[in-house]
């Protein structure tokens, strides 16, 4: 496990206690907890229980919330794991509620959280740098094969992997990643 | 052994070098200019961490992420909207509860209510009970109405797992239990569980609620007995 991956975000609003509080905390943190809960979860349906439940019960102990400890985000994103592992529980005892079609994740939940921030992070990188990445690392292609594919110098393929990486590092970073 | 005149230009090697991609010459190139490089060992230690982090991640799921549907954040603000008036409900019963006890003009005044409550005007006769000492997150609101076949029972929980099976009885003046139904508590469903039982609410003692794993009591206050017929035989 690289560096202390798991601190996430680095806003600091107020306390939940005010359905307004809520509003806004979802407006902003919606999006990424449903992408996390339906990666751990595979299914939609469960999702949106985890997303719905996660706001419940930050907003019951909206009080308890010190942004001195850690962001709003942070903090959503523990109640998100907590939830997802009472799920996952009550999945376990109730075979057949995950349907869509959609593959949970099956690696223990820190781990699936690091696997989510780094997908996040590809989303939200330029398709150019995205495309050396997959193609020379996930699929291990040889530079020279993918440089003819895209029709660029074997150099231009090195350096866009390097510029790659170094968005990757920018947008962990806007998510929260410390190293 | 291939020469480059430019750092910028042996920095672009560096994501291949991190991610162990780099061989021959161009590594060995490229290593001896990071010995005398501080700028570009800086950099490369700053893409080691993102280059371990990627075995991590799957690509089949760098596709468009999903989005939570448009109603989600409706349906939180109704069910957090809905908590919030039950807890404000449950914070008046409290005062009003304290109240009646203060004294004995309290209590008449707790009693005139009651008759009009349950006295038949236009108000329902619907009767709240109290689960108290309930673990913490747990809630447990329940209602209930007398009806010519029984009583029926609406029943809020929220805080259990979700999914747990909820299996309701009615208890009697002799302890026995009249079974209600049973309902299966969601997340996300803020909704009431309607139930009944054949046991007469004059009747009723007690609310039990069973969640599986612990077992809740809430008592059913008297007042409401002598509004009703307390010679009617009993269900079995």
């Amino acid at each position: 496990m690289p560096g202390r991956m798991i601190q996430l975000g680095n806003s600091t609003r107020g306390a939940l206690s005010r359905e307004r509080d809520v509003r806004e905390a979802y407006s902003a943190h919606s999006g990424e907890l449903y992408g996390f809960a339906v990666r751990s979860l595979g299914d939609a349906g469960l999702a949106e229980e985890a997303v719905q439940e996660t706001f419940v019960r930050a907003w019951r102990a909206g009080d308890r919330f010190d942004p001195k400890i850690g962001s709003l985000r942070t903090w959503l994103f523990a109640i998100l794991r907590n939830v997802v592992i009472d799920l996952g529980r009550a999945r376990a005892v109730r075979p057949g509620v995950a349907e869509g079609g959609i593959e949970p994740s099956v690696e223990p939940l820190d781990e699936a959280l690091t696997a989510w921030q780094v997908e996040e992070a590809m989303r939200r990188i330029g398709d150019e740098h995205r495309r050396v990445l997959v193609e020379t690392y996930y699929r291990g292609r040889p530079y020279a094969e993918v440089a003819e594919e895209l029709g660029v110098p074997e150099g231009t393929v090195k350096s866009r992997v390097y510029y790659g990486l170094r968005a990757l590092r920018v947008v962990l970073e806007e998510m929260g990643y410390e190293d | 052994m291939k020469t480059r005149n430019d750092c910028r230009e042996w920095r672009e090697l560096l994501g291949a070098h991190a991610l162990g991609h780099l061989e021959g010459d161009e590594k060995a190139g490229l290593e001896a200019h990071l010995d005398g490089c501080a700028r570009c060992r800086d950099e490369l230690a700053s893409l080691r961490p993102v280059a371990l982090m990627l075995p991590h991640a799957d690509p089949a799921r760098f596709g468009p992420a999903p989005r939570p549907p448009a109603e989600l954040g409706q349906r939180i603000a109704a069910t957090i909207a809905g908590e919030e008036q039950r807890a404000q409900k449950r914070r008046r019963r409290r005062l009003f509860g304290g109240f009646a006890l203060g004294g004995a003009t309290a209590a008449a005044v707790a009693t005139v209510l009651l008759l009009f409550v349950f006295g038949g005007g236009e108000q329902s006769p619907r009767q709240e009970v109290e689960f108290a000492d309930l673990p913490a997150g747990i809630t447990i609101d329940a209602a209930l109405e007398p009806h010519s076949y029984g009583t029926e029972i609406h029943m809020y929980v929220h805080g259990v797992p979700s999914g747990t099976l909820c299996r309701v009885w009615l208890r009697g003046p002799n302890g026995a239990s009249y079974p209600a139904g049973t309902f299966r508590y969601r997340w996300g469903d803020d909704s009431d569980a309607v139930l009944s039982s054949a046991l007469d609410l004059s009747r009723t003692r007690a609310v039990v609620v069973d969640t599986g794993k612990r077992t809740f009591v809430a008592p059913v206050d008297q007042p409401v007995a002598a509004l009703h017929n307390a010679n009617e035989e009993e269900p079995t």
